[in-house]
């Protein structure tokens, strides 16, 4: 038992070898690169700090798919305790930071990860299955840096940050817009990283999956019935007029009405709230979970169920986490993990 | 190879160094407290890929909780709640190790990161360096136990050098009573030394002093092994059955009828022998029983007078001496004081030859006196049953049974038996090159305070001195802190059982670990922790029950000897010498002589192993007519009584 901590690169084995292995070693390339850049001693940005800062917070109106009305429901029971079915836990790392500039041009850094944490016998060990995905990245605005050589552009480790994103838009000079742009690329490289995994989980196991996260940005695990996706962050609320009134005051052990969630860029999944701690001298969003889950016939029993499974995991906490009411053992366990090895 | 059991771990906070390393382990990994795992480095150094061997000496565990609250909050308050927990927190098994070796072990270095793996028996032979003397040409292993890890199972050997010297020598066991461990481990390493002592090395021989109930009494009857024994004493290559050799010697009582000690039943008696001595063997040690109030430096005068010039020669009379006296024994040194001092009463003298008469009726007194405090082994005839000094046979063991004697007359048998020792050692006469001498209780008899005693200072002297002569110390005490510094601390080997927590809260302990105390306060039967001079850190290991009868076992199985008639205690030790002495002899001898007079030709008997024993056994004897009945001449038993016949005219004839 215990950890078991292999770990291979997503690139391949040779190529790591001369790649940066570390922000030091990321800020001493940049400087054979860049002559003439300035090197940063900057803090470690993890993702939370950027997260999704600049998602507006929006109150949305549920397309309800379980009952005509936004209520609340109680899912569990006193008299009996419900054992988590949850065999895996997946969670993606992202550690960010301005290496160098250039003209006041941030270039930067980052370690995106994602690793899934089997639970066997109550302990929680690496899924033998996939090893832990880990990949240090440049982010970079080319438009903005002219000195840079064609082999560093056409590394495929390193990023282009100054593209023209869907509606055409080139993000500015500003430091922070270039900042922001490097922040969605990394995020959508951790994204990604996170549901090749869920992916893999779905073809070969049988056993439902904990994914930290949202689970619409993958056909194949917004579909399956072995993979909950759970949401601890809520921007984007899916409760506006009177359900705005039953969401806060869900108490411990009750969920919301299961509503679709369907948005442009992802993949429908039913989705629903629940409440695993109470509220009392807290705020009305302490202990609240989103789940998402593939659309299944039963709908209203099996959302009955994954949360049940849901509440189970709220023992042992995630102490000393910050965001322990909602946060599930398994996935601090697994950024643990990753905070190790990336 | 064996899989990685573990890898080596170093923060800023708890870093490696060149004595000590931490690693990390599963939680279901075979290692313990005492464990002895190996490092392979990852890195060559100089060519060569380092290679660090440790025993574990502290463990750790701890979750990724950062409060005790935490859990309380985990679970409710309510710690039945914690079976519903859907996962165990993350925890570890971190264990520190002390290093024993490193290969190469030049650059010293700090351990380097690596695998770590459990030692196997090579390894531990590397790591404890007995592969210096374990190979070839060397050979001079004495195993002492065997190392248990996994499945790992390796002999632990001492160095025979180091043992019984030149290189370094003696051995000290701690212990608390009653667990067999002080007295056990010694009977097994006295059948280990006696069993892979090499050849090379000359002969060796053992003393015991029996100092407490029946522990030594039966070396020489079988006792009772497990099949776990035996498989211990095969895989160290020892045999598992009693000493073959054994002699034990013990005084006589007060009454001296029989011999005192606990090993006194019939069926035992074939090598018991008596311990007797005379008074030129007591008044060599008188200062052993004298203190130091009896001798200032006017009665030490006399008596080193006494010793050269009085004893075992002719002593002419003087003008206060009415005759010639030959002082051969207590009675005769009585007979001389006594008639010294009525010839200088006589004469109103203060002094004679320089000494005032007030130190001769002093020294007198504190002489005739010893005579009494150890009857039983001092005899007032000067005859003298003594150990085999001179003639010692290899692998032999001489037990002294001194258990029941009185404080001043073991004082004396240590000093006197010791000294001796050294004496032939030192002439290379004793009969064997080497001899271990096991001493218990060395709270007793060398205490690390109180006032200087003589056996102490034999003690010390032994122990400082002795591995130059081939006289080694095995010494055994329950607390080690109060044994005498210099004892303990020239004692090359020392030998740990399972000790009370107070002995080991002293300074002596703090050198181990907390972790390695606690195990030493809980080991088991059986268990041992060493520490030789080849292991630079202590190691724990089994060994196996004694093959011989243990104390208990023994004294209910051959009862001690109820107390006998002079008759019978003639009869029972005269037997042992020749078996056709017969009750109806001894009877008629008993029914002639007063008992001194017995005694004396006894014990003379039981030195000299006459080959016509009931011959010198009479020759000893007064001659002295036996009352014969008269020639009956075929009369009847009243007319054979009278002395003449009746005249015819009796008038009172029938």
């Amino acid at each position: 038992m215990g950890h078991r901590a292999g770990v291979i690169s997503s690139a391949d084995r040779d190529a790591e070898n001369s790649w940066p292995s570390s922000a030091h070693e990321a800020r001493r390339f940049i400087l054979n690169q860049l002559p003439g850049s300035a090197p940063v001693e900057g803090i470690s940005a993890e993702a939370d700090r950027y997260g999704r800062a600049e998602e507006p917070a929006v109150l949305v109106e549920p397309s309800l798919i379980e009952g005509s009305s936004f209520t609340a429901i109680r899912f569990d029971s006193d008299s009996q305790r419900t054992e988590s079915a949850f065999a895996g836990f997946l969670d993606g790392t992202q550690q960010i930071r301005i290496v160098n500039q250039l003209d006041g041009i941030p270039i930067v850094w980052a370690t995106v990860s994602a690793a899934i944490r089997v639970r066997v016998d109550k302990r929680l060990t690496t899924w033998p299955a996939r090893r832990p995905s880990v990949a240090g990245r440049y982010y970079v605005p080319f438009r903005y840096l002219d000195s840079l050589t064609d082999e560093f552009r056409n590394d495929r480790r390193v990023v282009d940050t100054a593209k023209a994103n869907e509606s055409g838009k080139i993000p500015s000079r500003h430091p922070a817009a270039l900042m922001e742009s490097a922040l969605q690329r990394i995020q959508r490289d951790r994204e990604s990283l996170e549901l090749d995994l869920a992916e893999s989980w779905c073809r070969s196991e049988s056993r439902p999956l904990y994914i930290d996260g949202s689970i619409t940005g993958s056909a194949i695990a917004s579909d399956s019935e072995n993979v909950v996706g759970v949401i601890k962050t809520h921007r984007r609320l899916y409760a506006d007029g009177d359900a705005f009134r039953v969401l806060v005051r869900l108490r411990a052990g009750e969920r919301s009405s299961v509503f679709r969630v369907d948005r442009r860029k992802g993949f429908p999944v039913a989705s629903w709230y629940v409440r695993v701690r109470e509220t009392a001298g807290h705020d009305s969003l302490f202990g609240l979970l989103r789940i998402e889950a593939a659309e299944t016939h039963d709908l209203s029993s099996r959302a009955d169920e994954i949360s049940r499974w849901i509440a189970a995991e709220g023992a042992p906490l995630a102490l000393p986490d910050s965001r322990w009411d909602k946060m599930a053992y398994g996935i601090r366990d697994t950024e643990e993990f990753l905070r190790a090895i990336s | 190879m064996s899989e990685a059991l573990g890898r080596v771990v170093a923060t800023e906070r708890k870093p490696n160094t060149p004595h000590e390393f931490h690693f990390w382990t599963s939680l279901d990994c075979p290692v313990g407290i005492g464990t002895i795992v190996r490092v392979d480095g990852a890195h060559p150094v100089e060519g060569q890929i380092p290679h660090i061997y440790g025993v574990v000496v502290e463990g750790f565990s701890y979750t990724d909780l950062q409060s005790p609250m935490h859990d309380v909050l985990s679970h409710d308050g309510r710690p039945s709640n914690a079976t519903f927990a859907a996962t165990d927190r993350a925890e570890i098994r971190l264990y520190t190790a002390a290093v024993l070796r490193q290969i190469p072990e030049e650059p010293l270095q700090p351990v380097p990161m690596g695998e770590v793996f459990l030692a196997e028996e090579a390894d531990v032979a590397t790591a404890l360096r007995m592969d210096g003397y374990l190979k070839d040409g060397s050979n001079t292993g004495i195993p002492v136990g065997v190392y248990r890890a996994g499945a790992t199972d390796s002999v632990i050997y001492l160095d025979a050098d180091f043992l019984l010297g030149p290189e370094a020598a003696h051995l000290n066991i701690s212990g608390m009573s009653g667990l067999a461990t002080k007295t056990s481990a010694v009977e097994w390493l006295l059948a280990s030394l006696f069993a892979h002592f090499p050849a090379g090395k000359g002969s060796v021989a053992a003393v015991c002093f029996n100092v407490k109930g029946p522990d030594l009494c039966f070396l020489d009857q079988p006792g009772k092994l497990e099949d776990r024994d035996r498989e211990m004493y095969e895989k160290m290559g020892v045999k598992p059955g009693p000493f073959e050799n054994v002699t034990y010697f013990a005084p006589y009582t007060a009454k001296g009828f029989g011999l005192n000690t606990l090993r006194s039943n019939e069926a035992l008696l074939h090598n018991v022998k008596p311990l007797t001595w005379g008074l030129r063997e007591v008044l060599q040690y008188a200062e052993v029983l004298l203190n130091k109030d009896d001798i200032d430096a006017k009665a030490d005068a006399l008596i080193d007078f006494i010793t050269e010039r009085v004893v075992d020669r002719r002593f002419e009379q003087d003008h206060y001496l009415t005759r010639d006296h030959t002082v051969q024994s207590f009675g005769d040194l009585e007979n001389w004081f006594r008639d010294l001092l009525r010839g200088m009463e006589k004469a109103n003298a203060e002094s004679w030859r320089t000494h005032h008469i007030a130190t001769i009726r002093k020294v007198r007194n504190r002489l005739s006196n010893i005579s009494t405090r150890c009857a039983g082994l001092v005899t007032d005839t000067g005859d003298v049953s003594d150990l085999p000094f001179g003639s010692f046979e290899d692998r032999a063991v001489y037990v002294v049974d001194v258990a029941t004697l009185e404080e001043d007359a073991q004082d004396l048998i240590f000093a006197r038996i010791v000294s001796k020792l050294r004496e032939h050692l030192e002439r290379r006469d004793l009969g064997v090159k080497h001899l271990v001498v096991f001493v218990d209780e060395l709270n007793k008899y060398a205490p690390g305070d109180g006032q200087e005693t003589y056996v102490r200072k034999m003690l010390l002297d032994i122990a400082e001195r002795g591995r130059y002569l081939g006289l080694v110390l095995f010494s055994a005490q329950q607390f080690r802190s109060q044994v005498h510094r210099r004892v303990v601390g020239n004692s090359g080997t020392a030998l740990y059982g399972r000790m009370d927590g107070d002995e080991l809260a002293t300074p002596g302990y703090s050198v181990l670990s907390p972790a390695t105390r606690t195990k030493l306060a809980t080991l088991e039967k059986g268990q041992l922790m060493v520490r030789h001079p080849h292991f630079t850190q202590p190691i724990f290991v089994r060994f196996p029950r004694p093959a011989v009868m243990q104390g208990r076992d023994g004294a209910e199985r051959y009862p001690q000897a109820t107390d006998v008639t002079l008759e019978h205690a003639l009869y029972r030790s005269l037997r042992t010498v020749d078996p056709a002495v017969s009750l109806a002899w001894v009877n008629d001898l008993v029914a002639l002589y007063d008992e001194g007079e017995l005694l004396a030709a006894r014990n003379a008997a039981l030195v000299a192993k006459p080959s016509n024993v009931r011959g010198f056994f009479e020759s000893r004897l007064r001659k002295k007519i036996p009352a014969q009945p008269a020639f009956s001449g075929g009369l009847t038993p009243r007319e054979s009584i009278s002395a003449r016949s009746l005249p015819d005219d009796d008038p009172y004839g029938p």
